[in-house]
């Protein structure tokens, strides 16, 4: 247990030394603001911009605009970051060889792994929930109708996903030794789980539907009791990840 | 007692059989030499010693218990220094050694204490607070002895803890490894002669795959090697002169050292030299210089990768 809390100390150091957390933080802080501005002064903007005479009604923005533009960016520009950031999470230390000095300490490989999601996970959930409470704050500050449906759920969906990005990223990793791996392996699933999500039968069962399915939550034209299903195979992918990870790692050549 | 024991090893890379049948084993408190060309598989020994290579055989026990790849207890009685030794270039030496020795379990003071104690002892104390980033490759490997030592090894492996450093570096090093053995044993692998001269009591020769030789230092020359008689002329027409007047039987071999110089090797070297100072009285040849020399590591070496 003590050699799992120094590992990860070590972990969070290196991002806060390496400058890899403030930008991170920086990033999440950007996204989460410019959510809700966007969407309140988009039409200002457009207005501003049109050759006089011309007109143009748009309708009046909502702080659903807002979520939608928050859920969209976290989506498609976070999760990337993201997956750049810590595509390198075991990679980086199996080409170096930092980790020999550690291992023949008698550390347990083991630790190696969970310290290293912990990490990852503790930074994605700060700079998440960060970008989160920025749009939040914004959101209630433009608007005063502020009624939003099932906003929690749906945004721990998200949450959950990244977690389970990282998982992935962490055992491609320990597979092929190389960032690539890292990357090849989150495509790979994340093709997996757009394909399966796209089969009428099989569609409501895929995790895919944490990041696509926010909208509908909010609008509540979707029912909670349906990201059940997808909430609870992601986490058994997770769980499945982290332990292939740890068995191959015990056995790998150093 | 023996700390390290080593038998039948053998390690095969695809068609390439590293090692073969390595047998030896390592008293308590020697400075062993691990000696052995590049390539000869020394690394790949105590790697997989340490667990980090797959064996395909034989057996290896460090403080009687057995290793095992992966995973293995073994590695808490073990300090291992690298050859290139890597660090968290964004620490510093100081939380470095924290951060050992917190994953192996030391109580906090003692951390602190032994860090000091280390640092004062590879003379890293006045480089405490720089970054491990901006560390000179003679620095790192200063390091990496004290991060093997905080956690009280009763083996520390090195290998080749001096190849890569100037002689002054080396000099630092080899002077740290002396002063460490009355607190554990050191096992280290080279292929400079002269620093197991320097400093082991015992070595072992790796070569093709097997153990050559192995012994303590005084006993593998005495055993393997052979005194030498060194011979200068003034000119070469003397050499010549001589080497007509020698009997062909005298020594087990003469070798040709430059024009003016020969070398004679034989067991009973002491009669030998009795014998040509006889000969070369009666045909009044006086060389410049006789020398007597001593069997040296690097005349065995040599016999032995031959």
């Amino acid at each position: 247990m003590r050699s799992y809390i120094a590992f990860t100390k070590k972990e969070i150091l290196e991002y806060v030394r390496t400058f890899k957390m403030m930008i991170l933080v920086i990033v999440f802080l950007i996204l989460g603001f410019m959510s809700p501005v966007t969407a309140k002064y988009t039409p200002e903007i457009i207005d501003k911009f049109m050759p006089q005479g011309m007109n143009i009604t748009l309708p009046e923005p909502t702080i659903l605009d807002s979520w939608t533009q928050f859920f969209k960016n976290i989506t498609q520009l976070a999760l990337i970051v993201i997956v750049i950031m810590f595509s390198g999470l075991i990679a980086n230390e199996l080409s170096r060889g930092t980790l020999v000095n550690m291992l023949t300490k008698g550390m347990p490989r083991r630790t190696v792994i969970l310290a290293k999601f912990t990490s990852a996970g503790l930074i994605w959930t700060i700079c998440y929930w960060l970008a989160f409470a920025v749009t939040l704050f914004y959101s209630e500050l433009f608007w005063d109708d502020t009624k939003v449906l099932n906003l929690g759920i749906a945004a721990l969906c998200v949450w959950f996903f990244g977690l389970l990005l990282i998982g992935t990223l962490l055992l491609g990793g320990v597979l092929f030794n190389n960032y690539y791996g890292s990357l090849l392996l989150a495509g790979v699933l994340v093709v997996a789980m757009l394909i399966i999500s796209m089969l009428h039968s099989a569609a409501k069962y895929s995790p895919y539907k944490l990041v696509s399915f926010n909208m509908e939550l909010l609008e509540g034209t979707a029912e909670v009791s349906e990201v059940y299903a997808p909430l609870g195979i992601a986490a058994g992918i997770l769980v499945i990840f982290m332990v292939a990870g740890i068995a191959v790692f015990d056995k790998k050549k150093i | 007692m023996d700390i390290l024991k080593i038998k039948g090893l053998a390690k095969r890379f695809g068609s390439q059989e590293v090692l073969k049948d390595v047998c030896f084993s390592v008293p308590e408190h020697s400075i062993y030499g691990f000696i052995g060309q590049n390539g000869a598989g020394k690394t790949t020994t105590m790697k997989i010693i340490l667990g980090l290579l797959k064996r395909d055989e034989g057996s290896i026990e460090v403080c009687g218990e057995e290793a095992t790849y992966g995973q293995t207890r073994t590695n808490h009685s073990i300090g291992y220094l690298p050859d290139v030794p890597e660090y968290y270039s964004f620490m510093n030496p100081g939380e470095y050694l924290q951060l050992s020795g917190e994953i192996t379990g030391m109580d906090k003071q003692k951390i602190t204490a032994k860090s000091q104690d280390l640092l004062n002892l590879v003379g890293l104390d006045t480089s405490a607070k720089k970054r491990i980033g901006g560390f000179s490759r003679g620095m790192k490997q200063r390091l990496g002895i004290a991060q093997a030592l905080l956690n009280e090894p009763r083996l520390l492996i090195c290998d080749e803890p001096t190849s890569a450093l100037d002689p002054i570096g080396r000099k630092e090093i080899l002077d740290i490894l002396r002063t460490v053995r009355e607190r554990t044993t050191v096992l280290f692998s080279t292929h400079i002669l002269t620093d197991v001269e320097r400093i082991c009591d015992r070595a072992a020769i790796l070569h093709d795959g097997r153990i050559a030789v192995t012994g303590r230092m005084a006993e593998l020359k005495e055993e393997h090697g052979t005194d030498s008689l060194e011979i200068e002329f003034t000119e070469s027409p003397e050499r010549g002169e001589f080497q007509r007047i020698c009997p062909v039987n005298i020594a087990d071999k003469i070798e040709d050292i430059d024009p003016v110089t020969i070398c004679i090797h034989a067991d009973e070297i002491e009669k030998v030299q009795t014998e040509l100072f006889g000969i070369m009285y009666e045909h009044n040849l006086m060389p410049l210089g006789i020398r007597r020399k001593k069997p040296s590591l690097e005349n065995l070496f040599m016999e032995v990768v031959k």
